[in-house]
């Protein structure tokens, strides 16, 4: 599986980045003084004001707002752009500051509740044992 | 910070009004080639996906005299995958990277999962003794997945139990990677376990 084709309609936008992965940061990392990092399954999701400002937006901005028109995880963001995780993070969280995107951290009491659980089981019950001809692939 | 006059129009805007779904995350775990991303690719809606993340790891040092443990952060390229379960709701599935010999700190990538799938592989049993410790200690609920390569198991469940010192509370099952449904009934039992702590 991990056989390093692009997965299809995940557009990829380029080859990974050999050298500067943390340039885009100015050197920053994710985890600061602020506290907890964001978990990889946080959502992301573009705002108005964000895709408005994507003409002005440089590089990695412009492409995860852009991403962002859905929403997306941190993890499938990073995957999908190429970019380490932790770039994202910072990334997603000066977006957030500038108003350009909403950032949705999980809140662990409702991933972790009862009713919650249940759903996501019979969900999974649901699914039949061999995929059917139809693939969401976008 | 929202605006009240959007700045785009027709369908990105009414994209942008979109509410992300509640993610649950599960965590697939085990040796190299053992069958994560497989199990991952058998039952997420999307070609699994690479990432890279950090991980700590914890290098069992026998040559180190002051006993501190050597930490060293390491990029690692991780799989995952997901599944829809309703608008509102969708499962994360995310294999743990890293390798074998050392131990592992994954906590930035497991915190806030609801509950593990280890896999073994009956003729590497040792592979996975990093991931079970791993879990015991977070408590997180899980279970141990055995990958019946080509439909053969080298040994029996209470075998591998016995090797593994798991407990009784830990529930062992065999499954194939490969296939769909075998993947969703392992990913059910770990989460009826991880229902059962919530309701006990």
């Amino acid at each position: 599986m991990a056989d390093g084709s692009p997965p299809p309609g995940a557009d990829p936008v380029g080859p990974a980045p050999a050298v500067r992965p943390f340039l885009v940061t100015a050197g920053r990392v994710a985890d600061t003084a602020s506290g907890r990092t964001m978990p990889v399954e946080t959502q992301v999701v573009a705002t108005a004001a964000g895709l408005g400002a994507l003409a002005g937006l440089s590089f990695e901005q412009h492409d995860i707002v852009a991403a962002c028109r859905r929403p997306q995880s941190l993890a499938e963001l990073a995957a999908r752009l190429r970019l380490h995780l932790n770039v994202v993070r910072v990334l997603a969280e000066d977006l957030r500051a500038a108003g350009q995107l909403t950032v949705h951290v999980p809140d662990v009491a409702a991933t972790h509740d009862a009713s919650v659980l249940r759903r996501v089981i019979d969900g999974l019950r649901s699914i039949p044992d061999s995929r059917g001809v139809l693939r969401d692939t976008d | 910070m929202t605006p009240t006059e959007p700045l785009v129009h027709g369908a990105a805007a009414a994209q942008t009004a979109e509410r992300p779904p509640l993610p649950v995350k599960m965590v697939i775990a085990g040796g190299f080639g053992v069958g994560k991303t497989t199990s991952v690719g058998s039952i997420s809606e999307i070609e699994p996906l690479t990432t890279e993340a950090s991980i700590t790891e914890v290098a069992a040092g026998v040559d180190d005299l002051t006993h501190t443990p050597r930490k060293t952060t390491t990029t690692v390229a991780m799989d995952f995958g997901c599944l829809t379960i309703d608008p509102t709701l969708k499962l994360y599935l995310f294999g743990t990277p890293g390798q074998e010999r050392f131990g592992f700190m994954w906590d930035d990538i497991v915190e806030g999962a609801v509950g593990g799938l280890v896999i073994v592989d009956t003729r590497r049993l040792d592979d996975c003794y990093a991931a079970v410790d791993y879990f015991e200690h977070k408590g997180i609920p899980f279970a141990v997945a055995i990958n019946a390569f080509d439909g053969k198991v080298e040994h029996t469940l209470d075998e591998v139990r016995w090797a593994l010192d798991v407990s009784e509370g830990v529930p062992l099952v065999v499954f194939d990677a490969r296939e769909r449904g075998s993947v969703r009934d392992a990913l059910l039992v770990v989460l009826e376990l991880a229902l059962a702590r919530t309701e006990g």
